[in-house]
């Protein structure tokens, strides 16, 4: 019971951090119509700029100053690479942030090696939260899930409340009407490029101190969000909790159980012959847990093609 | 036609080099030419569906891959005879990439644009990470190995013999992909890039029609699989790495994908570069990075895209006016790339771990050797190089358009008014 | 006369809270021309975008031919026999004028799924792609490229499109929007002649042309259908002037 209660909440906390990231994304895609490669670069950027700058710093410094830079990185990528290719096309567009996130995670190999730096969570937070059973629950990952909740809770009041939210939604939802009204379209764009970069930069500083901190979490960070945002429809910040929620879950249980398929059939005395057969019937759930997201997206495919909230194909 | 006639000479040209290739150049290069022909095709059938249907998939390494252990498997279940003789073994490659882009594609082209992009990253990678589970399939860390069966009378044994395989396989598929395009499912692709919403309310089923289209992209890159298995006499699961599906990307791109050979150019000249320089520098995929954000940023339409353009230029302006534009143009670009190089290789030796060890004390730190030289890193010079390389590369660059927005300029001013005569002085 | 080829009843359909057509009923018979006016924003593209496919209703019935086609996809009322063209031009832009209705032609001919035959070599399209070319006076710019041109030719492209499959019911929106006296006035002349024997459904602003070429008209206002009938009929109609014809007309 212990184990399926940190399971749960290892989930709920992961799938949070994937919503931290996919909400950038999902904000992009919706003003600009086009899917940035190189946000999960963002997120991989944000882990390294802490980490190099922690030193200098200190952890709390470094986690808030990581995020600034990452966003400003976001909007000189917007303004002088992205924008000088608009007039190509939405594919053009993707291509070159597809570019682009090899670009940066070749430099990050440049420039900090091709393998995980010590990134680290600081002693002062290395502690128990609380007790779950036996075990201690770390308390850096309730604090992972609350600036994941924070961050939510602060998008959401922005864009409905404020002056500049309106703004920006309308930006989002009719540029030319808003272009017409006076609004300079083209700084909002720039704005929330940067935004979403810097969103995706504090996940990176915050996660990667527990998790690893290397070259290829970008990809696999990105792979996840990606599945994320299909299963869960791009342009929806619902959605993508949602869905992020469910997939942080369903893969974090998956992880804690042994058993196979061989197992369920030796509850009808086939084992044996599952056994024998080998292959994917001894293959243990826990060892397939990292293919759940994939499996589950094309269950979705076949059961709702528009998404788990019906968003438009 | 005179464009036609000039084209089909240099066809023949091409194919008749391509065929010569083994009495002019060494093992090492024959071999780098087998590894180019096999690009070339995974690039070619990539862009049917990228480039000319207008679905970019990211995980096309997985067509590529199950092509791969088909054949692997299908080379040691017939061992060289029966059913696949051995120059037959690419069609295992076809038919694993047919059958499985057909149930891949059936999936991704439900959703189209991002999604689909997003789809069949997500396929690939899904392939990835089950090979490992499969053994008896995939073969675990060491893959799955095989032998070359001598057949027909041919041993396969020579790189020569391996060579003329390839070629001809790649030959006869570049031509079905060539002749494909002259079909109504041809024309229907560029149909489904250009409007697939329209082509529904013309009566077409737009899901099967690109289920189709995917599928037969899928088995043109079972057979690029199929033929490295071949040559290599092994797979491993390393090729659904994120990796193979990248450098068709970018290789097809670079090359230029609205040209028809634009992705073989690209993907030739790619894999010849990354054969040179590969043991020189840690940096290739960096480079190729770069290339390939410029070129989309630049010349959108890819280096094959660029080959016109000297042409149209001189019938344009004449031969005298734009000599000067071009040399700035090489200059600049010779410029850009030596000082950019030199800065990252510099880079990746300060940078390096052992690099770190040896300078961890106090300056002065320890010179490093670069290009027969040995560079300190504390000199000005070091530094200076690379970004005085750089600069006079963008000036030049800046020149050169200036020079090219000058002649443009004065075309136009010649339709507009009478040039002042010589000597005359003009009124104040 | 003769019998209703195309009848909705009760069509309905909402986007969230706005419910945009209120219950349109229409009856399309089968050699008439029938036109469907009313104010902008009166729901007249969103009635196309029901019949053809585009949008499922939200409630109602859409009958074609005697078969219920509400809520089946485009491709599927098209093989039934129903074309349309579009208010917001949507062809093939980077292909050439030949080739966007050679596209449109090739599944008359059988030819969707074919990849063992060259399409230039067969003449029978080749020739009837040509033949709707000169209808819509496109012939000269055949090998243009359609995105390039000017926006009244793409609207020719837009009908050529719509004819290329010899529907029994055409739905055209808007076709003449943008082009000059003497186009629409030749266009008018084309649409009369290739739609005679078939039923057209046609929705067009230049009253001019509407009176001119239609048998019967329908005034759609807010979602629905105030009025139905003939052209003079509808010119003296006290609910339709004062809902959209004003003094005009009445000239």
């Amino acid at each position: 019971m212990d184990t399926l209660i940190v399971s749960l909440l290892n989930g709920v906390i992961y799938g949070l951090l994937l919503f931290m990231v996919s909400a950038g994304l999902t904000l992009v895609f919706g003003m600009m119509g086009v899917l940035n490669f190189a946000h999960a670069s963002f997120y991989m950027l944000g882990a390294y700029f802490a980490y190099a700058l922690q030193g200098t710093l200190g952890f709390w410094g470094a986690v808030v100053v990581s995020p600034l830079l990452v966003g400003l990185i976001g909007v000189i990528v917007e303004r002088f690479v992205l924008r000088r290719v608009h007039r190509y096309g939405h594919g053009h567009e993707l291509l070159l942030t597809f570019g682009l996130s090899i670009i940066i995670a070749e430099l990050v190999k440049l420039c900090f090696g091709n393998f995980p730096v010590n990134y680290r969570v600081p002693a002062s937070l290395d502690f128990a939260a609380f007790a779950v059973g036996n075990s201690d629950y770390p308390f850096y990952r309730v604090l992972m899930g609350a600036v994941a909740i924070a961050m939510f809770v602060l998008i959401f009041l922005l864009l409905t409340r404020t002056r500049v939210g309106i703004v920006v939604r309308s930006a989002i939802y009719k540029p030319r009407m808003a272009e017409a009204l006076g609004h300079n379209v083209p700084a909002v764009f720039m704005g929330v490029f940067g935004v979403g970069a810097a969103l995706a930069g504090l996940a990176g500083a915050v996660a990667g101190a527990f998790y690893t901190t290397n070259p290829n979490m970008a990809i696999d960070l990105g792979v996840v969000v990606f599945v994320v945002v299909v299963v869960g429809g791009l342009g929806s910040l619902s959605g993508a909790m949602l869905a992020s929620l469910l997939i942080g879950v369903v893969t974090s249980l998956a992880v804690g159980v042994d058993a196979s398929l061989a197992d369920l059939l030796g509850l009808i005395g086939a084992r044996a012959w599952a056994e024998r057969i080998g292959g994917l019937f001894t293959l243990k759930l826990s060892s397939l847990a990292a293919t759940i997201p994939f499996a589950l997206m094309l269950v979705v495919l076949l059961v709702r093609p528009g998404g788990l909230l019906g968003e438009k194909a | 036609m005179r464009g036609r006639g000039g084209l089909g000479a240099l066809g023949t040209v091409g194919v008749a080099l391509l065929l010569a290739l083994p009495w002019i150049l060494s093992q090492g290069l024959l071999n780098a030419s087998i590894q180019m022909l096999i690009a070339a095709l995974f690039a070619c059938a990539y862009n049917l569906l990228a480039g000319q249907a207008g679905m970019l998939s990211f995980g096309h390494a997985a067509y590529f891959g199950v092509g791969a252990f088909a054949t692997v498997h299908a080379m040691n279940a017939f061992g060289g005879s029966g059913l696949l003789p051995t120059p037959l073994m690419p069609l295992a490659g076809a038919l694993a990439g047919l059958i499985f882009g057909a149930i891949a594609g059936w999936f991704a082209t439900q959703r189209t644009g991002a999604y689909f992009a997003m789809i069949t990253l997500a396929i690939a990678e899904l392939l990835h990470a089950l090979a490992p589970h499969f053994k008896g399939l995939f073969g675990g860390e060491g893959g799955v190995s095989s032998t070359r069966m001598p057949s027909m009378g041919v041993t396969f044994g020579s790189t020569t013999q391996m060579y003329y395989l390839v070629l001809a396989w790649v030959l006869a598929s570049l031509l079905a992909l060539y002749l494909y395009t002259l079909t109504p499912l041809g024309r229907l692709t560029l149909g489904l890039r250009e409007n697939s919403h329209r082509l529904r309310f013309l009566g077409y089923d737009v899901h099967k029609l690109s289920v189709l289209v995917f599928s037969i992209s899928a088995m043109f890159s079972g057979i690029a699989g199929s033929l490295q298995v071949i040559n290599n006499e092994a797979a491993n699961y390393i090729v659904f790495d994120a990796g193979q599906s990248t450098a068709v990307v970018l290789n097809t791109y670079i090359g230029g994908a609205r040209v028809f050979l634009g992705p073989a150019f690209g993907a030739a000249l790619m894999t010849f570069f990354g054969y040179a320089v590969s043991d020189l520098t840690q940096s290739w995929l960096l480079y190729q990075g770069i290339l390939f954000a410029l070129v989309m940023m630049f010349a959108p339409s890819g280096l094959a895209g660029l080959f016109g353009m000297p042409d149209r230029l001189r019938r344009r302006f004449g031969t005298a006016a734009v000599v000067p534009f071009f040399a700035l143009a090489l200059a600049s670009i010779v410029l850009l790339t030596a000082g950019t190089v030199f800065l990252v290789e510099l880079l990746q030796r300060i940078l390096s771990q052992d690099y770190r060890a040896l300078a961890a004390g106090a300056p002065p730190w320890p010179p490093i050797s670069l290009f027969g030289r040995q560079w300190s890193p504390a000199a000005a010079v070091t530094w200076l190089l690379p970004a005085a390389g750089v600069a006079c590369g963008a000036a030049t660059m800046l020149l050169a358009r200036h020079k090219l927005a000058l002649l443009e300029g004065r075309q136009e001013d010649t339709a507009a008014e009478p040039r002042a005569i010589e000597g005359e002085r003009t009124p104040a | 006369m003769s019998e209703a080829i195309l009848t909705v009843r009760g069509l309905r359909k909402s986007f969230g809270q706005h419910e945009i057509i209120r219950g349109v009923n229409l009856d399309l018979l089968a050699d008439e021309r029938h036109a469907l006016i009313g104010p902008n924003g009166a729901g007249k593209s969103t009635v196309f975008h029901l019949i053809s496919g585009d949008l499922a209703p939200s409630a109602g019935q859409i009958v074609f031919a005697g078969k219920r086609i509400d809520g089946k996809p485009p491709q599927q009322i098209n093989r039934m026999g129903l074309a349309r063209s579009f208010q917001v031009t949507n062809i093939f832009p980077g292909l050439t004028v030949f080739e966007n209705v050679r596209l449109a032609v090739m599944r008359a001919h059988g030819l969707q799924y074919s990849f063992w035959s060259f399409i230039d070599r067969n003449a029978k399209v080749r020739e009837h792609t040509e033949s709707l070319l000169e209808q819509v006076r496109l012939q000269q710019r055949a090998s243009a490229v359609a995105g390039e041109m000017a926006y009244s030719e793409q609207r020719s492209l837009e009908i050529a499109l719509a004819l290329a499959s010899d529907p029994e019911v055409i739905l055209l929106d808007e076709p003449m929007a943008g082009m000059s006296r003497e186009e629409t006035a030749y266009t008018a002349d084309l649409i009369r002649t290739v739609t005679r024997g078939r039923a057209l459904l046609i929705v067009e602003h230049d009253m001019e042309v509407v009176f001119q070429i239609s048998d019967r008209i329908s005034v759609l206002v807010y979602g629905e259908v105030i009025a139905t009938g003939k052209p003079d009929e509808i010119r003296n109609n006290a609910a339709v002037k004062e809902a959209y014809l004003g003094e005009e007309v009445s000239r």
